[in-house]
Protein backbone atom coordinates (compact mmCIF):
# COMPACT_ATOMS: atom_id res chain seq x y z
CA UNK A 1 0.00 0.00 0.00
CA UNK A 2 1.27 3.58 -0.62
CA UNK A 3 1.76 5.59 1.97
CA UNK A 4 0.10 8.72 0.12
CA UNK A 5 -2.49 8.11 -1.88
CA UNK A 6 -4.55 10.75 -4.27
CA UNK A 7 -7.67 8.95 -5.61
CA UNK A 8 -9.27 10.96 -8.48
CA UNK A 9 -8.51 13.62 -6.49
CA UNK A 10 -10.48 17.39 -7.76
CA UNK A 11 -10.69 20.72 -6.77
CA UNK A 12 -12.97 23.69 -8.22
CA UNK A 13 -12.37 26.81 -7.77
CA UNK A 14 -15.25 28.64 -9.29
CA UNK A 15 -14.69 27.79 -12.89
CA UNK A 16 -11.37 26.81 -12.14
CA UNK A 17 -10.84 23.15 -12.02
CA UNK A 18 -7.28 23.75 -10.14
CA UNK A 19 -6.89 20.17 -9.55
CA UNK A 20 -8.88 17.58 -12.24
CA UNK A 21 -9.10 13.92 -11.10
CA UNK A 22 -5.56 13.41 -9.91
CA UNK A 23 -4.82 9.83 -9.38
CA UNK A 24 -1.32 9.80 -8.11
CA UNK A 25 0.46 7.43 -5.28
CA UNK A 26 3.44 8.21 -3.24
CA UNK A 27 5.23 5.06 -1.86
CA UNK A 28 6.88 4.34 1.50
CA UNK A 29 10.84 5.34 1.74
CA UNK A 30 10.87 7.22 -1.82
CA UNK A 31 11.31 10.67 -2.57
CA UNK A 32 8.82 11.77 -4.96
CA UNK A 33 8.85 15.20 -7.01
CA UNK A 34 5.31 16.25 -8.04
CA UNK A 35 6.08 19.03 -10.72
CA UNK A 36 4.46 21.05 -13.67
CA UNK A 37 4.39 24.56 -15.42
CA UNK A 38 3.02 28.08 -13.28
CA UNK A 39 -0.29 27.62 -11.87
CA UNK A 40 -0.41 23.62 -13.37
CA UNK A 41 -1.90 22.76 -9.00
CA UNK A 42 1.25 21.64 -7.38
CA UNK A 43 0.60 23.19 -4.32
CA UNK A 44 -2.91 23.20 -4.44
CA UNK A 45 -2.43 19.50 -4.28
CA UNK A 46 -0.16 19.81 -1.41
CA UNK A 47 -3.10 21.65 0.14
CA UNK A 48 -5.56 19.33 -0.41
CA UNK A 49 -3.44 16.15 1.06
CA UNK A 50 -3.02 18.69 4.46
CA UNK A 51 -6.43 19.64 5.18
CA UNK A 52 -5.87 23.34 3.84
CA UNK A 53 -8.24 22.95 1.44
CA UNK A 54 -11.23 19.84 1.50
CA UNK A 55 -11.33 18.43 -2.30
CA UNK A 56 -14.29 18.90 -4.31
CA UNK A 57 -14.36 15.44 -5.25
CA UNK A 58 -12.16 12.69 -5.07
CA UNK A 59 -10.18 11.72 -1.49
CA UNK A 60 -6.81 11.89 -0.08
CA UNK A 61 -5.82 8.67 1.38
CA UNK A 62 -3.08 8.48 4.09
CA UNK A 63 -1.86 4.93 5.05
CA UNK A 64 -5.15 3.40 3.50
CA UNK A 65 -7.16 6.31 5.96
CA UNK A 66 -9.31 8.86 4.09
CA UNK A 67 -8.07 12.16 5.36
CA UNK A 68 -9.45 14.52 2.81
CA UNK A 69 -11.48 16.90 4.00
CA UNK A 70 -10.01 16.42 8.05
CA UNK A 71 -8.63 19.22 10.00
CA UNK A 72 -4.51 20.41 9.26
CA UNK A 73 -3.48 19.94 12.73
CA UNK A 74 -5.27 16.29 13.16
CA UNK A 75 -3.19 15.28 9.50
CA UNK A 76 0.10 16.68 11.27
CA UNK A 77 -0.87 14.91 14.52
CA UNK A 78 -1.33 11.87 11.43
CA UNK A 79 2.78 12.07 10.70
CA UNK A 80 2.45 14.02 7.49
CA UNK A 81 4.26 17.62 7.56
CA UNK A 82 4.82 20.11 5.09
CA UNK A 83 6.62 23.40 4.86
CA UNK A 84 5.14 26.32 2.27
CA UNK A 85 6.37 27.57 -1.15
CA UNK A 86 5.81 31.28 0.37
CA UNK A 87 7.69 30.98 3.51
CA UNK A 88 5.39 31.09 6.67
CA UNK A 89 7.33 31.28 9.33
CA UNK A 90 6.54 32.92 12.94
CA UNK A 91 8.72 35.66 12.26
CA UNK A 92 8.51 37.25 15.02
CA UNK A 93 9.79 34.37 16.76
CA UNK A 94 12.97 32.95 17.69
CA UNK A 95 14.49 30.06 15.72
CA UNK A 96 14.05 27.83 18.21
CA UNK A 97 10.66 29.01 19.54
CA UNK A 98 9.56 27.96 15.66
CA UNK A 99 10.71 24.59 16.01
CA UNK A 100 9.23 24.25 18.91
CA UNK A 101 5.88 24.99 18.33
CA UNK A 102 6.78 22.49 15.69
CA UNK A 103 6.57 19.54 18.49
CA UNK A 104 3.19 20.49 19.14
CA UNK A 105 1.44 17.60 18.13
CA UNK A 106 4.03 15.26 19.81
CA UNK A 107 3.43 16.87 23.24
CA UNK A 108 0.75 17.25 25.65
CA UNK A 109 0.72 19.79 28.58
CA UNK A 110 -2.09 22.81 28.57
CA UNK A 111 -3.13 25.63 30.46
CA UNK A 112 -2.58 23.89 33.92
CA UNK A 113 0.26 22.76 32.79
CA UNK A 114 1.45 25.71 31.91
CA UNK A 115 0.22 27.39 35.20
CA UNK A 116 1.09 24.27 37.72
CA UNK A 117 4.50 22.93 35.69
CA UNK A 118 4.81 19.42 37.55
CA UNK A 119 7.82 17.61 37.01
CA UNK A 120 6.18 15.56 34.12
CA UNK A 121 5.66 18.65 32.31
CA UNK A 122 8.98 20.25 33.00
CA UNK A 123 10.27 16.98 31.64
CA UNK A 124 7.84 17.06 28.74
CA UNK A 125 9.62 20.73 28.00
CA UNK A 126 13.14 20.14 28.58
CA UNK A 127 12.35 17.29 25.66
CA UNK A 128 10.64 19.64 23.45
CA UNK A 129 13.65 21.68 24.00
CA UNK A 130 16.17 18.46 22.87
CA UNK A 131 13.77 17.75 20.30
CA UNK A 132 14.10 21.01 18.90
CA UNK A 133 18.19 21.45 18.95
CA UNK A 134 18.45 17.82 16.99
CA UNK A 135 15.89 19.20 14.47
CA UNK A 136 17.74 22.64 14.17
CA UNK A 137 21.10 20.41 14.18
CA UNK A 138 20.04 18.88 11.36
CA UNK A 139 19.39 21.26 8.83
CA UNK A 140 22.51 23.57 10.46
CA UNK A 141 20.79 26.16 12.19
CA UNK A 142 21.29 25.09 15.93
CA UNK A 143 24.04 28.40 16.11
CA UNK A 144 21.28 30.72 14.77
CA UNK A 145 18.48 29.24 17.40
CA UNK A 146 18.17 33.01 19.47
CA UNK A 147 17.24 34.83 16.07
CA UNK A 148 14.69 35.96 15.05
CA UNK A 149 13.06 34.07 12.35
CA UNK A 150 12.36 36.89 10.34
CA UNK A 151 16.36 38.13 10.74
CA UNK A 152 17.38 34.81 9.00
CA UNK A 153 18.90 34.75 5.20
CA UNK A 154 16.09 33.68 2.61
CA UNK A 155 17.93 30.01 1.96
CA UNK A 156 18.07 29.67 6.00
CA UNK A 157 14.64 30.42 6.35
CA UNK A 158 13.58 27.71 3.30
CA UNK A 159 15.75 24.72 5.78
CA UNK A 160 13.85 26.41 9.16
CA UNK A 161 11.08 25.59 7.74
CA UNK A 162 12.19 21.82 7.00
CA UNK A 163 13.42 21.76 11.11
CA UNK A 164 10.53 22.99 12.28
CA UNK A 165 8.37 20.52 9.89
CA UNK A 166 11.06 17.94 11.38
CA UNK A 167 10.19 18.68 14.74
CA UNK A 168 6.76 16.82 14.23
CA UNK A 169 8.58 13.73 13.53
CA UNK A 170 6.39 12.93 10.04
CA UNK A 171 6.54 9.79 8.66
CA UNK A 172 6.03 12.00 5.24
CA UNK A 173 7.30 14.92 4.38
CA UNK A 174 5.77 17.64 1.58
CA UNK A 175 8.15 20.15 0.97
CA UNK A 176 6.42 22.74 -1.54
CA UNK A 177 9.76 24.18 -3.72
CA UNK A 178 12.43 23.80 -0.79
CA UNK A 179 15.61 25.29 -3.04
CA UNK A 180 13.60 28.32 -4.94
CA UNK A 181 15.41 31.16 -3.93
CA UNK A 182 18.48 29.21 -3.31
CA UNK A 183 21.76 29.60 -4.64
CA UNK A 184 23.94 26.95 -5.89
CA UNK A 185 26.22 25.97 -3.16
CA UNK A 186 22.78 25.98 -0.46
CA UNK A 187 20.77 23.42 -3.04
CA UNK A 188 23.73 21.54 -3.15
CA UNK A 189 23.39 21.62 0.90
CA UNK A 190 20.22 20.62 0.74
CA UNK A 191 20.16 18.10 -1.43
CA UNK A 192 22.31 16.35 1.21
CA UNK A 193 20.23 17.60 3.84
CA UNK A 194 17.34 15.85 2.10
CA UNK A 195 18.83 12.41 1.41
CA UNK A 196 19.75 12.43 5.03
CA UNK A 197 16.02 12.73 6.08
CA UNK A 198 15.29 10.02 3.48
CA UNK A 199 17.92 8.01 5.64
CA UNK A 200 16.07 8.51 8.55
CA UNK A 201 13.34 6.50 7.10
CA UNK A 202 10.70 9.63 5.90
CA UNK A 203 9.15 9.96 3.08
CA UNK A 204 9.43 12.53 1.00
CA UNK A 205 7.13 14.15 -1.25
CA UNK A 206 8.03 17.84 -3.43
CA UNK A 207 7.61 20.35 -5.85
CA UNK A 208 10.45 21.95 -7.34
CA UNK A 209 10.78 23.95 -10.73
CA UNK A 210 14.56 23.36 -11.06
CA UNK A 211 14.88 20.39 -12.79
CA UNK A 212 18.18 19.42 -12.02
CA UNK A 213 17.22 19.62 -8.73
CA UNK A 214 14.48 17.53 -9.22
CA UNK A 215 15.59 14.59 -11.60
CA UNK A 216 18.91 14.26 -9.55
CA UNK A 217 16.99 13.74 -6.23
CA UNK A 218 13.83 11.89 -6.98
CA UNK A 219 13.03 8.04 -7.62
CA UNK A 220 9.20 8.81 -9.17
CA UNK A 221 8.25 12.44 -10.95
CA UNK A 222 4.82 13.24 -11.80
CA UNK A 223 3.97 15.98 -13.80
CA UNK A 224 0.74 18.36 -13.66
CA UNK A 225 -0.39 20.32 -16.05
CA UNK A 226 -3.75 22.75 -15.97
CA UNK A 227 -4.50 20.54 -12.85
CA UNK A 228 -4.24 17.41 -15.08
CA UNK A 229 -1.66 14.84 -14.29
CA UNK A 230 -0.14 14.23 -17.69
CA UNK A 231 2.83 11.92 -16.84
CA UNK A 232 4.52 9.66 -13.80
CA UNK A 233 7.22 7.81 -13.78
CA UNK A 234 11.16 7.72 -13.21
CA UNK A 235 13.05 11.21 -13.98
CA UNK A 236 14.47 9.12 -17.02
CA UNK A 237 10.88 8.12 -18.37
CA UNK A 238 9.38 11.81 -17.72
CA UNK A 239 12.38 13.43 -19.24
CA UNK A 240 11.76 12.10 -22.56
CA UNK A 241 8.08 12.05 -22.02
CA UNK A 242 6.63 14.30 -25.42
CA UNK A 243 3.42 15.51 -23.31
CA UNK A 244 5.76 17.23 -20.89
CA UNK A 245 8.27 18.49 -23.09
CA UNK A 246 5.12 20.20 -24.95
CA UNK A 247 3.80 21.24 -21.83
CA UNK A 248 7.19 22.79 -20.67
CA UNK A 249 8.15 24.32 -24.31
CA UNK A 250 4.61 25.42 -24.63
CA UNK A 251 4.64 27.97 -20.89
CA UNK A 252 8.04 28.40 -20.00
CA UNK A 253 10.61 28.52 -22.39
CA UNK A 254 9.60 31.13 -25.03
CA UNK B 1 -3.10 39.74 54.95
CA UNK B 2 -2.89 43.28 56.21
CA UNK B 3 0.82 43.82 55.22
CA UNK B 4 0.73 46.91 53.09
CA UNK B 5 -2.08 48.05 54.36
CA UNK B 6 -1.95 51.78 55.48
CA UNK B 7 1.53 51.55 54.87
CA UNK B 8 0.85 54.84 52.47
CA UNK B 9 -1.49 57.75 52.72
CA UNK B 10 -4.70 56.87 51.86
CA UNK B 11 -5.38 58.84 48.76
CA UNK B 12 -2.17 56.99 47.15
CA UNK B 13 -2.90 53.57 48.53
CA UNK B 14 -6.31 54.12 46.61
CA UNK B 15 -4.34 54.80 43.33
CA UNK B 16 -1.78 51.96 43.89
CA UNK B 17 -5.09 49.84 44.25
CA UNK B 18 -6.86 50.97 41.00
CA UNK B 19 -3.53 50.68 39.29
CA UNK B 20 -3.30 46.98 40.23
CA UNK B 21 -6.60 46.19 39.38
CA UNK B 22 -5.97 47.96 35.64
CA UNK B 23 -2.47 45.75 35.75
CA UNK B 24 -4.63 42.70 36.11
CA UNK B 25 -7.47 43.75 33.65
CA UNK B 26 -4.84 44.73 31.32
CA UNK B 27 -2.87 41.43 31.27
CA UNK B 28 -5.93 39.28 30.35
CA UNK B 29 -6.65 41.40 27.13
CA UNK B 30 -3.34 41.54 26.57
CA UNK B 31 -3.37 37.68 26.41
CA UNK B 32 -6.49 37.91 23.67
CA UNK B 33 -4.73 41.01 21.57
CA UNK B 34 -1.06 40.72 22.71
CA UNK B 35 0.06 37.48 22.51
CA UNK B 36 -3.02 35.36 20.50
CA UNK B 37 -3.59 38.66 18.26
CA UNK B 38 -7.58 38.41 18.61
CA UNK B 39 -9.06 42.10 18.52
CA UNK B 40 -11.62 42.38 21.48
CA UNK B 41 -13.32 46.03 22.43
CA UNK B 42 -15.67 44.34 25.30
CA UNK B 43 -12.87 43.89 27.85
CA UNK B 44 -14.98 46.13 30.05
CA UNK B 45 -18.32 44.31 29.76
CA UNK B 46 -16.24 41.19 31.55
CA UNK B 47 -15.23 43.18 34.00
CA UNK B 48 -18.41 44.35 34.69
CA UNK B 49 -20.03 40.93 34.59
CA UNK B 50 -17.15 39.96 37.24
CA UNK B 51 -18.00 42.73 39.34
CA UNK B 52 -21.79 42.57 39.61
CA UNK B 53 -21.74 38.17 39.87
CA UNK B 54 -19.09 38.93 42.60
CA UNK B 55 -20.55 42.49 44.08
CA UNK B 56 -24.05 39.69 44.24
CA UNK B 57 -22.10 36.67 45.66
CA UNK B 58 -21.27 39.06 48.51
CA UNK B 59 -24.55 41.08 49.12
CA UNK B 60 -26.74 38.08 48.72
CA UNK B 61 -25.01 34.92 49.89
CA UNK B 62 -22.54 36.72 52.33
CA UNK B 63 -19.58 34.70 51.02
CA UNK B 64 -16.69 35.15 52.15
CA UNK B 65 -14.24 37.40 49.44
CA UNK B 66 -12.42 34.63 47.94
CA UNK B 67 -15.74 32.71 46.74
CA UNK B 68 -16.97 36.32 45.48
CA UNK B 69 -13.59 36.88 43.83
CA UNK B 70 -14.05 33.03 42.23
CA UNK B 71 -17.61 34.13 41.60
CA UNK B 72 -16.76 36.89 39.04
CA UNK B 73 -14.09 35.30 37.27
CA UNK B 74 -16.04 32.07 36.64
CA UNK B 75 -18.86 34.30 35.54
CA UNK B 76 -17.24 36.53 33.45
CA UNK B 77 -15.19 33.25 31.91
CA UNK B 78 -18.45 31.65 30.79
CA UNK B 79 -19.98 34.35 29.22
CA UNK B 80 -16.02 34.28 27.57
CA UNK B 81 -16.93 31.20 26.39
CA UNK B 82 -20.48 31.84 25.00
CA UNK B 83 -19.08 35.18 22.57
CA UNK B 84 -15.97 33.22 22.05
CA UNK B 85 -17.04 29.78 20.98
CA UNK B 86 -18.58 30.97 18.33
CA UNK B 87 -16.96 33.66 16.69
CA UNK B 88 -13.35 32.40 16.87
CA UNK B 89 -13.86 29.51 14.83
CA UNK B 90 -14.36 32.12 11.68
CA UNK B 91 -11.43 34.10 10.39
CA UNK B 92 -11.82 37.38 10.53
CA UNK B 93 -12.65 40.46 13.35
CA UNK B 94 -15.62 38.73 14.08
CA UNK B 95 -14.45 38.65 17.79
CA UNK B 96 -14.31 42.39 17.37
CA UNK B 97 -17.50 43.02 16.45
CA UNK B 98 -18.73 40.92 18.53
CA UNK B 99 -17.69 41.88 21.62
CA UNK B 100 -18.44 45.13 20.74
CA UNK B 101 -21.94 44.99 20.67
CA UNK B 102 -21.94 42.46 23.63
CA UNK B 103 -20.23 45.46 25.92
CA UNK B 104 -23.27 47.77 24.84
CA UNK B 105 -25.78 44.49 25.17
CA UNK B 106 -24.48 44.14 28.72
CA UNK B 107 -24.36 47.60 29.73
CA UNK B 108 -28.23 48.20 28.36
CA UNK B 109 -29.13 44.73 30.63
CA UNK B 110 -27.94 45.79 33.44
CA UNK B 111 -29.63 49.23 33.10
CA UNK B 112 -32.72 47.54 32.86
CA UNK B 113 -32.23 44.77 35.92
CA UNK B 114 -33.92 45.66 38.99
CA UNK B 115 -31.58 42.79 41.08
CA UNK B 116 -28.97 44.79 40.27
CA UNK B 117 -29.73 48.66 40.98
CA UNK B 118 -30.17 49.11 37.15
CA UNK B 119 -29.32 52.90 36.47
CA UNK B 120 -28.96 53.56 40.30
CA UNK B 121 -26.50 51.14 40.26
CA UNK B 122 -25.94 48.14 43.05
CA UNK B 123 -24.51 50.03 46.61
CA UNK B 124 -23.37 48.86 49.87
CA UNK B 125 -21.00 45.68 48.37
CA UNK B 126 -18.40 45.48 51.43
CA UNK B 127 -14.70 47.43 51.14
CA UNK B 128 -12.37 43.93 50.63
CA UNK B 129 -10.00 44.81 48.04
CA UNK B 130 -6.81 46.39 50.27
CA UNK B 131 -3.87 46.91 48.67
CA UNK B 132 -2.36 44.07 50.48
CA UNK B 133 -5.11 41.55 48.62
CA UNK B 134 -4.82 43.39 45.45
CA UNK B 135 -1.05 43.07 45.24
CA UNK B 136 -1.28 39.79 46.10
CA UNK B 137 -3.56 39.11 43.42
CA UNK B 138 -1.58 40.95 40.87
CA UNK B 139 1.74 38.86 41.73
CA UNK B 140 -0.32 35.97 40.97
CA UNK B 141 -1.41 37.15 37.79
CA UNK B 142 1.56 38.14 36.85
CA UNK B 143 2.91 34.88 37.73
CA UNK B 144 0.78 32.79 35.89
CA UNK B 145 0.73 35.14 32.85
CA UNK B 146 4.85 34.43 32.90
CA UNK B 147 4.26 30.76 33.04
CA UNK B 148 1.62 30.79 30.20
CA UNK B 149 3.88 32.34 27.97
CA UNK B 150 6.41 30.47 28.01
CA UNK B 151 4.79 27.10 28.21
CA UNK B 152 3.25 24.93 25.10
CA UNK B 153 -0.20 26.64 25.48
CA UNK B 154 2.10 29.86 25.13
CA UNK B 155 3.73 29.25 22.05
CA UNK B 156 0.69 27.86 20.62
CA UNK B 157 -1.17 31.26 21.10
CA UNK B 158 1.86 33.00 19.25
CA UNK B 159 1.77 31.09 17.11
CA UNK B 160 -1.24 31.61 15.67
CA UNK B 161 -1.06 35.63 16.40
CA UNK B 162 2.01 35.07 13.84
CA UNK B 163 0.67 32.88 11.25
CA UNK B 164 -2.59 30.73 11.90
CA UNK B 165 -2.69 28.62 8.90
CA UNK B 166 0.94 27.82 9.78
CA UNK B 167 -0.06 26.93 13.25
CA UNK B 168 -2.75 24.85 11.92
CA UNK B 169 -0.64 22.90 10.12
CA UNK B 170 1.46 22.21 12.55
CA UNK B 171 -1.30 20.36 14.79
CA UNK B 172 -1.97 23.34 16.30
CA UNK B 173 -6.07 23.19 16.82
CA UNK B 174 -6.29 26.61 16.42
CA UNK B 175 -10.17 27.01 17.11
CA UNK B 176 -10.01 25.35 20.24
CA UNK B 177 -6.98 27.06 21.62
CA UNK B 178 -8.31 30.38 21.17
CA UNK B 179 -11.69 29.54 22.39
CA UNK B 180 -9.52 28.40 25.36
CA UNK B 181 -7.14 31.41 25.35
CA UNK B 182 -10.38 33.73 25.74
CA UNK B 183 -12.29 32.10 28.46
CA UNK B 184 -8.64 32.48 30.41
CA UNK B 185 -8.58 36.23 29.44
CA UNK B 186 -11.97 36.98 30.23
CA UNK B 187 -11.72 34.90 33.79
CA UNK B 188 -8.98 37.35 34.75
CA UNK B 189 -11.21 40.11 33.05
CA UNK B 190 -13.79 39.12 35.91
CA UNK B 191 -11.27 38.73 39.05
CA UNK B 192 -10.69 42.25 38.05
CA UNK B 193 -14.20 43.38 38.01
CA UNK B 194 -14.41 41.85 41.56
CA UNK B 195 -12.09 43.40 42.69
CA UNK B 196 -13.06 46.39 41.66
CA UNK B 197 -16.53 46.30 43.17
CA UNK B 198 -14.69 45.44 46.60
CA UNK B 199 -12.86 48.75 45.94
CA UNK B 200 -15.70 51.01 44.76
CA UNK B 201 -18.34 49.62 46.47
CA UNK B 202 -20.83 51.39 44.16
CA UNK B 203 -21.42 49.65 40.19
CA UNK B 204 -23.35 51.39 38.10
CA UNK B 205 -23.56 50.15 34.16
CA UNK B 206 -22.21 53.33 33.02
CA UNK B 207 -18.65 52.50 34.13
CA UNK B 208 -18.47 49.73 32.19
CA UNK B 209 -19.11 51.16 28.55
CA UNK B 210 -16.82 51.05 25.42
CA UNK B 211 -14.23 53.56 26.53
CA UNK B 212 -13.38 51.78 29.20
CA UNK B 213 -12.61 48.59 27.17
CA UNK B 214 -10.48 51.31 24.82
CA UNK B 215 -8.90 52.71 28.19
CA UNK B 216 -7.60 48.96 28.83
CA UNK B 217 -7.03 48.44 25.18
CA UNK B 218 -4.26 51.48 25.15
CA UNK B 219 -2.77 49.94 27.88
CA UNK B 220 -1.42 46.94 26.05
CA UNK B 221 -1.17 49.23 22.91
CA UNK B 222 0.81 51.65 24.77
CA UNK B 223 3.07 49.09 26.54
CA UNK B 224 3.64 46.67 23.63
CA UNK B 225 1.51 44.41 22.31
CA UNK B 226 2.32 40.69 23.66
CA UNK B 227 4.56 42.04 26.43
CA UNK B 228 3.97 41.32 29.86
CA UNK B 229 6.29 44.32 31.59
CA UNK B 230 5.15 46.44 28.74
CA UNK B 231 1.50 46.22 29.36
CA UNK B 232 2.36 46.42 33.39
CA UNK B 233 3.96 49.72 32.42
CA UNK B 234 1.38 50.53 30.51
CA UNK B 235 -1.16 50.43 32.92
CA UNK B 236 0.37 51.97 35.67
CA UNK B 237 1.11 55.01 33.03
CA UNK B 238 -2.43 55.32 31.79
CA UNK B 239 -4.06 54.65 35.18
CA UNK B 240 -1.67 56.91 37.45
CA UNK B 241 -0.65 59.82 35.13
CA UNK B 242 -4.54 60.89 34.97
CA UNK B 243 -4.49 60.80 38.64
CA UNK B 244 -2.23 62.63 39.34
CA UNK B 245 -2.86 65.21 36.82
CA UNK B 246 -6.07 65.33 37.29
CA UNK B 247 -7.27 65.45 34.07
CA UNK B 248 -11.05 66.10 33.72
CA UNK B 249 -12.19 63.28 31.45
CA UNK B 250 -12.63 65.39 28.68
CA UNK B 251 -8.84 65.42 28.53
CA UNK B 252 -8.39 62.48 29.13
CA UNK B 253 -9.64 61.15 25.90
CA UNK B 254 -7.56 63.50 24.15
CA UNK B 255 -4.28 62.50 26.00
CA UNK B 256 -5.44 59.46 24.81
CA UNK B 257 -5.83 60.12 21.32
CA UNK B 258 -2.63 61.98 21.14
CA UNK B 259 -0.62 59.48 22.69
CA UNK B 260 -2.00 56.62 19.99
CA UNK B 261 -1.08 58.77 17.19
CA UNK B 262 2.12 59.72 18.81
CA UNK B 263 3.08 55.54 19.34
CA UNK B 264 1.77 54.87 15.97
CA UNK B 265 4.31 57.42 14.82
CA UNK B 266 7.47 56.57 16.86
CA UNK B 267 6.98 52.98 18.49
CA UNK B 268 4.57 51.36 16.42
CA UNK B 269 5.50 47.89 18.87
CA UNK B 270 4.66 49.95 22.07
CA UNK B 271 7.13 51.47 24.39
CA UNK B 272 8.61 47.56 25.66
CA UNK B 273 7.31 45.60 22.41
CA UNK B 274 10.28 43.28 21.03
CA UNK B 275 12.54 44.12 24.02
CA UNK B 276 13.23 40.55 25.67
CA UNK B 277 13.33 42.06 29.10
CA UNK B 278 14.75 39.37 30.92
CA UNK B 279 17.74 39.48 28.03
CA UNK B 280 18.46 43.26 28.21
CA UNK B 281 19.02 42.66 32.17
CA UNK B 282 21.25 39.97 31.15
CA UNK B 283 23.02 42.11 28.71
CA UNK B 284 23.03 45.03 31.10
CA UNK B 285 25.12 43.05 33.63
CA UNK B 286 27.37 41.29 30.95
CA UNK B 287 27.90 45.24 29.84
CA UNK B 288 29.15 45.40 32.99
CA UNK B 289 31.59 43.06 33.67
CA UNK B 290 32.90 44.04 30.53
CA UNK B 291 31.13 41.18 27.86
CA UNK B 292 30.84 42.04 24.47
CA UNK B 293 27.38 41.78 23.58
CA UNK B 294 27.58 43.15 19.46
CA UNK B 295 25.44 40.58 18.03
CA UNK B 296 22.45 41.04 19.75
CA UNK B 297 22.51 44.42 19.26
CA UNK B 298 20.59 44.45 15.72
CA UNK B 299 17.59 43.07 17.81
CA UNK B 300 16.61 45.56 20.04
CA UNK B 301 16.67 47.91 17.08
CA UNK B 302 13.39 45.96 15.71
CA UNK B 303 10.85 47.21 18.44
CA UNK B 304 11.40 50.83 17.33
CA UNK B 305 11.14 50.65 13.40
N1 LIG C 1 -7.85 29.58 -3.01
C1 LIG C 1 -7.88 29.71 -4.36
N2 LIG C 1 -8.92 30.34 -4.95
C2 LIG C 1 -8.96 30.47 -6.29
N3 LIG C 1 -8.02 30.00 -7.13
C3 LIG C 1 -6.95 29.37 -6.60
C4 LIG C 1 -6.82 29.18 -5.18
N4 LIG C 1 -5.68 28.52 -4.93
C5 LIG C 1 -5.12 28.30 -6.13
N5 LIG C 1 -5.87 28.80 -7.13
C6 LIG C 1 -5.60 28.72 -8.56
O1 LIG C 1 -5.34 27.37 -8.87
C7 LIG C 1 -4.32 27.27 -9.84
C8 LIG C 1 -3.22 26.39 -9.33
O2 LIG C 1 -2.47 27.09 -8.34
P1 LIG C 1 -1.25 26.44 -7.58
O3 LIG C 1 -0.78 27.44 -6.59
O4 LIG C 1 -1.62 25.12 -7.09
O5 LIG C 1 -0.17 26.31 -8.75
P2 LIG C 1 1.29 25.73 -8.64
O6 LIG C 1 1.35 24.57 -9.54
O7 LIG C 1 1.71 25.56 -7.26
O8 LIG C 1 2.09 26.94 -9.31
P3 LIG C 1 3.52 27.56 -8.93
O9 LIG C 1 4.52 26.73 -9.59
O10 LIG C 1 3.44 28.93 -9.51
O11 LIG C 1 3.62 27.56 -7.46
C9 LIG C 1 -3.87 28.68 -10.16
O12 LIG C 1 -4.52 29.10 -11.32
C10 LIG C 1 -4.33 29.46 -8.97
O13 LIG C 1 -4.61 30.78 -9.32
MG1 LIG D 1 3.02 26.39 -5.99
Amino acid sequence: MALLELNKLTIQFGGLIAVNKVDLKVEKGQISALIGPNGAGKSTAFNLATGIYSPTSGKVLYKGQDISGKAPYYINGLGIARTFQNIRLFKELTVLDNVKIGCHSRSKAGIFGAITRLSAIKKEEREIEEKAYQALKLMGLEKKYDEFADNLSYGEQRCLEIARAMASEPELLLLDEPAAGMNLQEKGVLVEKINKIREMGLTIFLVEHDMKFVMGLSDRVAVLDYGVKIADGTPEEVQVNADVIAAYLGKEVV
Amino acid sequence: MTLLNGLLPPYIESIAITVGIYIIMALGLNLITGVTGQLSLGHAAYMSIGAYASAIVSLQLGMPFIFALLAGGIAAGIFGLIIGYPTLRLTGDYLAIATLGFGEIVKSLLFNMPIVGGAMGLAGIPYKSTLTVTFILVVIVIWMMLRVERSRFGRALLAIREDDIAAECYGINTSLYKVKMFVLGTFIAGIGGALWAHKIMVLQPRDFGFMKSIEILNMVVLGGLGSIPGTVLGAIVLTSIPEVLRFSSDYRMLLYGALLVIMMRFRPNGLLGGVDVTKLVKKSIKSITGSNFTNKEKKKVKGGD
